[in-house]
């Protein structure tokens, strides 16, 4: 077994042999053939149709949805973002556009375009909103407005609810003008600490809509307009969620490495310092003077990221020679392989230092697994501590915490099934589209909203 | 039950039937939030309604799979993010139940907790881990398909609703009928004249077991009712 595969540069290059590796070790790649080819990503899957997800929300919970949507009929939504591909937006509105459409409200998605110039100044807004020092030019702010301007000529905006997502196209709302339509900004990423100068900058724009829509209460800012929260969300019919048999799974730990007469401990994210890799390690380390188990982290970033590619070593580095830790550097499309390790898992860690909301503690929820994570960002929405999983602020205490969940079963048990159930009710893609319906109904005035005992 | 009496339960017919409603929820961010105890006083004192409404009523739905130690929103907090346990429990065993009306149940939080400060000065002020964000409802009541007029049609609703109709028409229902009771417990008894059946439903305890146990509860409630 190699300890420390990475798919990514196996894939790239012969030449990947890793100096802690044991030297006969068919590389991963070729063991993996007869599971998938995953040097080119997949076809996408077709979209799962609603009456797909009856199986898993019920019946009642699906025809709350078409009661809601009866009333929209006829209504359009236009949905816009900057980018068609990769990053969670696009993946969400790929999911979300067919399912508002199959309810008879058409919703069409436009994306932005710009030059390199735009993106470079929108990332650059992007960081300095999520707190990072930023100077804001003259210079950058006309490249801000005038491919803005740009879209807004190019677009038509006759739809009854336009959603804008993120700060990328923020300023397309001077569309508005004097039609009826509602105009909702859909804020994905964390405004609790902007950079005031970036902040002060869209702020006039932001204000011009109807209802801004955060990620957790904790992102959010002081509005004069209304503000929702709606939480991210997983689309359980997808690769990264669906059912598995039981085959699959063993294939995949089969081709990894992965022993599952043994427990296993599982971190899956991109090989980043926020997301404390050489933490989890020391973690493990401490707890496997007391139980036994194998660590496997899982994720990606290291071929595209030079930062992604210096952690990865590190975080080998810290591994050593032990042969219970498995490393592995998956590309983005890898998701059944993702999907099958964290059903195989005994417990899941997450333990980040900073945080978005982070989705992968909903995967986790979602597949029954007892779970581990810092308390940060959006993961306290999720993990409530001892309830649907258990919070940690330090190595010694998730070390603990793998002790203790590795050893008492029926408590871990319970946790699983309270988080499986926490995402059920909070954070699946049919709830989205629901919060979508509700809103959408309350700002066109068809569903009034009531509060029972408040004259 | 003689065999005669059971069978003319079973076939009673209600003049009204039972409207089977069931009602969604937005979360709306709130302009008040604490960072101790003492901000959470004066946020709560001044807060809408609804934040009220939705850090007590709406969160035992949102969580309605945890079976003991959840109570609201408030005593979470006291305990997860301020580390005072003794509070937590008081502020726990306000009974959403023993309240028609939400200013009712604000003012018993607010006592709860100005007796606490009062007594733990030390505790008001210190910062807690992470910042109380006071949230509020946005309510949709909506229909559902299930309408019976006789019990067998009542429980077959019972195990068929989502959960959010049990919680609407169980524990939202008090504030709409201004009585200590709820929808079920009253169609039992007015409808269906059957006023122990009434009494048992409305004694379940909805903090010992999870929303589904409860629907169980009332199911098994209305079947003994028909044998």
């Amino acid at each position: 077994m190699n300890p420390t595969q990475s798919i990514a540069e196996n894939t790239a290059s012969t030449t990947t042999a890793e100096t802690s590796a044991p030297a006969a070790v068919t590389p991963a790649v070729e063991r993996r053939q007869s599971l998938r080819d995953y040097r080119t990503p997949p076809a996408p899957a077709p979209p799962a149709r609603l009456d797909d997800y009856q199986e898993i929300i019920g019946q009642a919970n699906l025809d709350s949805l078409r009661f809601l949507a009866r009333d929209l009929k006829g209504k359009t939504i236009k949905m816009v973002n900057s980018t068609a591909v990769g990053g969670g937006v696009a993946e969400m509105l790929n999911c979300l556009v067919p399912m508002l459409t199959e309810l008879e409200v058409p919703t069409h998605w436009d994306v932005i375009t710009g030059g390199n110039d735009f993106f470079e100044v929108t990332k650059a807004f992007h960081n300095a909103l999520q707190g990072n020092d930023y100077q804001l030019t003259k210079h950058v702010q006309e490249i801000f407005l005038m491919y803005n301007d740009q879209n807004m000529r190019r677009m038509q905006f006759n739809e009854d609810l336009v959603v804008i997502h993120d700060p990328q196209p923020a300023a397309l709302v001077r569309a508005r003008g004097d039609t009826a339509s509602h105009w909702v900004w859909r804020c994905h990423i964390d405004l609790s600490h902007p950079n005031p100068e970036v902040w002060g900058f869209l702020r006039p724009y932001v204000e011009q809509y109807d209802a801004a829509i955060f990620s957790s209460q904790a992102f959010a800012r002081q509005l004069p307009i209304s503000q929702y929260l709606f939480y991210p969300c997983i689309d359980p019919l997808s690769e990264k969620n669906k059912e598995l048999d039981d085959s699959t799974v063993q294939a995949v730990c089969d081709e990894f490495g992965v022993d599952r007469t043994r427990p296993i401990v599982l971190q899956v994210s991109r090989f980043d310092r926020a997301k404390d890799p050489v933490g989890v390690i020391q973690a493990y380390k401490l707890a496997k003077k007391y139980v036994d188990c194998q660590l496997v982290m899982a994720g990606g970033g290291a071929s595209d990221d030079p930062e992604g590619a210096a952690v990865l070593q590190e975080v080998k580095a810290a591994a050593g020679d032990d042969p219970d830790i498995i490393i592995l550097d998956l590309p983005p499309w890898c998701a059944l392989e993702i999907n099958a390790l964290q059903r195989a898992s005994t417990l899941v860690v997450q333990k980040s230092i900073k945080e978005g909301f982070g989705l992968t503690v909903t995967e986790a929820l979602w597949k029954g697994k007892p779970t581990i994570a810092s308390a940060v960002g959006g993961i306290p929405n999720q993990i409530i501590h001892k309830q649907t999983g258990v919070l940690v602020h330090s190595v010694e205490g998730c070390a603990y915490q793998i002790r203790y969940l590795l050893t008492h079963a029926d408590f871990a048990k319970r946790l699983g099934e309270n988080g499986r159930e926490h995402v059920k009710e909070n954070f699946l893609m049919t709830t989205n589209v629901k919060r979508w319906l509700l809103l959408f109904g309350i700002l066109s005035g068809n569903q009034a909203a009531t509060l029972p005992g408040v004259e | 039950m003689s065999e005669e009496h059971a069978a003319e339960i079973q076939m009673r017919k209600s003049k009204k039937p039972f409207y089977f409603n069931t009602s969604e929820h937005l979360l709306r961010i709130g302009r008040e939030k604490a960072a101790n105890l003492s901000e959470l006083l004066e946020a709560l004192r001044r807060c809408p309604a609804d934040s009220v409404f939705q850090h007590t009523f709406r969160t035992l739905q949102e969580h309605h799979f945890i079976r003991r130690g959840f109570s609201n929103d408030f005593a979470h907090w006291a305990l997860s993010a301020c580390n005072e346990p003794a509070l937590a429990e008081r502020l726990a065993g306000v009974d959403v139940r023993d309240f028609t009306s939400l200013e009712d149940l604000r003012q018993s939080l607010v006592s709860v907790l100005e007796d606490y400060v009062q007594h733990n000065p030390d505790a008001a002020t210190r910062k807690a881990d992470e910042a109380f964000y006071f949230c509020a409802s946005d309510i949709v009541v909506l229909p559902t398909s299930f309408v019976p007029d006789t019990l067998p049609g009542f429980a077959d609703g019972l195990r068929r609703v989502s959960i959010h109709s049990i919680h609407h028409h169980f524990i939202e229902a008090r504030l709409r009928l201004k009585l200590m009771s709820n929808d079920f417990s009253q169609w039992l008894l007015e409808e269906m004249s059957l006023p122990d059946a009434a009494r048992a439903v409305n004694h379940i305890d909805i903090y010992t077991a999870t929303m589904d146990n409860v629907r169980q509860q009332i199911v098994r409630i209305v079947e003994r009712a028909v044998q």
